[in-house]
């Protein structure tokens, strides 16, 4: 053990606190040499989810055309105007909002559900959300295969823009691992968060374009007297994302895929990686009161 | 660091704790909903307060084995806990020299749906074992949980038994600089015991340097050279095993008759009266 190890040979604890570039660089670190615990971490994710069901991994096939299948059924009996080739419309938001909902969700409870070794060893806790951010990638990537057979049947839709879908899932990454630290954190000292985090999703789900495109939203009298609902709208982290996918997937309502918008998503990125320092700061500004509070 | 404690001048010391003091703040004690620590919050009760430890300085040098003795609730745990780094301390500092490695409970981050050898690289990881490492212990750890067929089985399928077998093999399989030993381990069949209790000796004999808690008072006239006597936090004495566990005999005893006396005045006094109506 005294040769090779990731962890530190010595240490030294003192109340002292130290600054937030500090903890920055600290985490940065904790997460770098601990690549390969997040490796087991997110293949073990990926073994439990498939290993307690009669069609294992077949789920993460299934998961999101049946959950296509609900929404077009559902906007089918509500909409008034049909959009042309609903199902790849919504698809393309259904597979990135599933892998936020799911890493947010395992992340909500991935430091909570740990507490026996956390108050056993010492070792990096941000590993434990960055984890269930990671194994959410798995089933994004999944998440193609369907998304190929559905592309079969729209094949005038298809164009090599769909290939800029992992660098619209970059930014997404980025943002999901902000959120997905306060959440770990938040949950150890309010057990509450889990139950709240299921309607906040829920809610945050129907507020973005996911369903509708934001420009959709002009019909809707209330959004074309209110501008500052329809600027709200579209700086919600969601709407840039789901009219990026949508952009390079499906297109617009009435052409084929075009290149998203790049100003937007840079936009995004940047305030997203200020938001994952912002985060990483306050994580690791309670990270040491886990053991106690647990 | 910005401001820390005075530098330690010995270059001997494996593990040097200063003025060392851990404080638990209630509010966010154990599983609180949102409703309880709003309700707190608006009535600005005063933050309830702790100090599981205070005041706690020694030193401990390569080649020593320190017993910490004392009741419940001294803070004996507490105190294997800033020495692993678990916990930081709220006030002065702790120094540790060397790879840290305590016994587990045994089993804790096992992952059921993975496979004994799968578990063993996953804890590996944990402890923060270089990968190679790991592999390097592997067979080893299979051969002394004695598991046969069932190191390649999910863990699921495991007795409680094997599991604390698979905990303790991996446990035990890194030799660490400083080994922290919480309450000597009791679990498995009696073969299996027997076995532990002999590689934790061993353990005890190759570290550089070891901190023990226990209860067991043989234990820490046998196999330790100095003893660290925890009440309520503070060290109440510091020494050879021998005066330190007599200090600890004295004070159980003190404590056992203040009890007796207690429940003398409170439970047999009526029972008394009511035999004389």
């Amino acid at each position: 053990m005294s040769v090779t190890s990731e962890a530190p040979a010595a240490f030294r604890n003192a109340a002292a606190r130290p600054g937030p570039l500090a903890l920055i660089a600290e985490a940065w670190r904790d997460v770098a040499s601990r690549r390969r615990l997040v490796r087991y971490l997110v293949q073990a994710e990926i073994k439990r989810r498939g290993a307690n069901t009669f069609l294992g991994n077949l789920w993460w096939v299934l998961d999101p055309l049946l959950l296509m299948l609900v929404y077009v059924v559902l906007v089918a009996i509500i909409a008034r105007r049909p959009i042309d080739d609903y199902p790849l419309f919504i698809f393309a938001a259904i597979l990135p909002w599933k892998w936020f909902t799911s890493a947010v969700t395992d992340a909500t409870s991935s430091i909570v559900s740990q507490h026996r070794l956390i108050k056993q060893i010492a070792f990096p806790k941000v590993v434990l959300p960055v984890a269930a951010v990671t194994a959410g990638v798995v089933g994004f990537g999944f998440g193609m295969v369907p998304l190929a057979g559905i592309m079969v049947l729209y094949l005038d839709r298809l164009s090599p823009l769909i290939l800029l879908v992992p660098v619209i899932a970059m930014v997404q990454y980025v943002f999901t691992i902000g959120i997905a630290l306060l959440v770990a954190a938040g949950n150890v000292f309010v057990r509450d968060l889990g139950n709240v985090m299921r309607h906040v999703l829920r809610l945050w789900f129907y507020l973005s374009p996911g369903l509708y495109s934001l420009s959709m939203l002009d019909e809707v009298s209330l959004f074309r007297e209110n501008p500052v609902l329809i600027a709200l709208a579209s700086a919600n982290p969601f709407a840039i994302l789901f009219e990026a996918y949508r952009s390079v997937i499906y297109g617009t309502l009435d052409a084929g895929p075009v290149m998203p918008d790049w100003a937007a998503l840079g936009a995004l990125l940047a305030v997203s990686l200020v938001f994952v320092a912002v985060a990483t700061v306050v994580f690791k500004r309670l990270e040491p009161t886990f053991a106690k509070v647990l | 660091m910005t401001e820390g404690p005075p530098p330690i001048t010995d270059t001997e010391h494996a593990i040097a704790a200063d003025g060392l003091g851990v404080r638990y703040t209630l509010r966010f004690s154990r599983k609180k909903s949102i409703q309880r620590t709003l309700g707190q919050w608006l009535a600005r009760d005063p933050v309830e307060q702790f100090w599981a430890l205070r005041d706690v300085t020694f030193r401990l040098v390569h080649g020593e084995s320190l017993a910490v003795i004392g009741p419940n609730g001294a803070g004996k745990s507490t105190l294997l806990q800033v020495l692993a780094g678990i916990i930081r301390p709220s006030e002065g500092s702790v120094d540790v020299r060397g790879h840290v490695s305590g016994l587990l409970t045994l089993g804790a981050g096992f992952d059921v749906e993975l496979t004994g050898r799968e578990n063993i690289l996953l804890a590996g990881a944990f402890l923060g074992l270089d990968d190679a490492v790991t592999r390097e212990l592997s067979p080893g750890i299979v051969e002394y949980a004695d598991l046969g067929q069932f190191i390649d089985a999910p863990l699921k399928t495991y007795s409680s038994g094997m599991r604390a077998r698979l905990g303790f093999a991996i446990a035990t399989s890194v030799d660490p600089d400083i080994l922290l030993l919480d309450e000597v381990l009791a679990t498995g069949d009696s073969t299996f015991r027997a076995k532990s209790k002999a590689r934790v000796l061993e353990l005890v004999r190759d570290s550089k340097a070891v901190v023990l808690v226990t209860h067991d008072m043989a234990w820490v006239k046998e196999y330790c050279n100095r003893a660290l006597l925890l009440e309520h936090g503070r060290v109440v004495i510091e020494g050879t095993p021998d005066e330190v566990v007599e200090t600890h005999r004295q004070h159980t005893e003190e404590e056992k008759k203040r009890k007796a006396a207690e429940a003398k005045a409170a439970g047999l006094a009526p029972e008394i009266a009511a035999a004389r109506r």
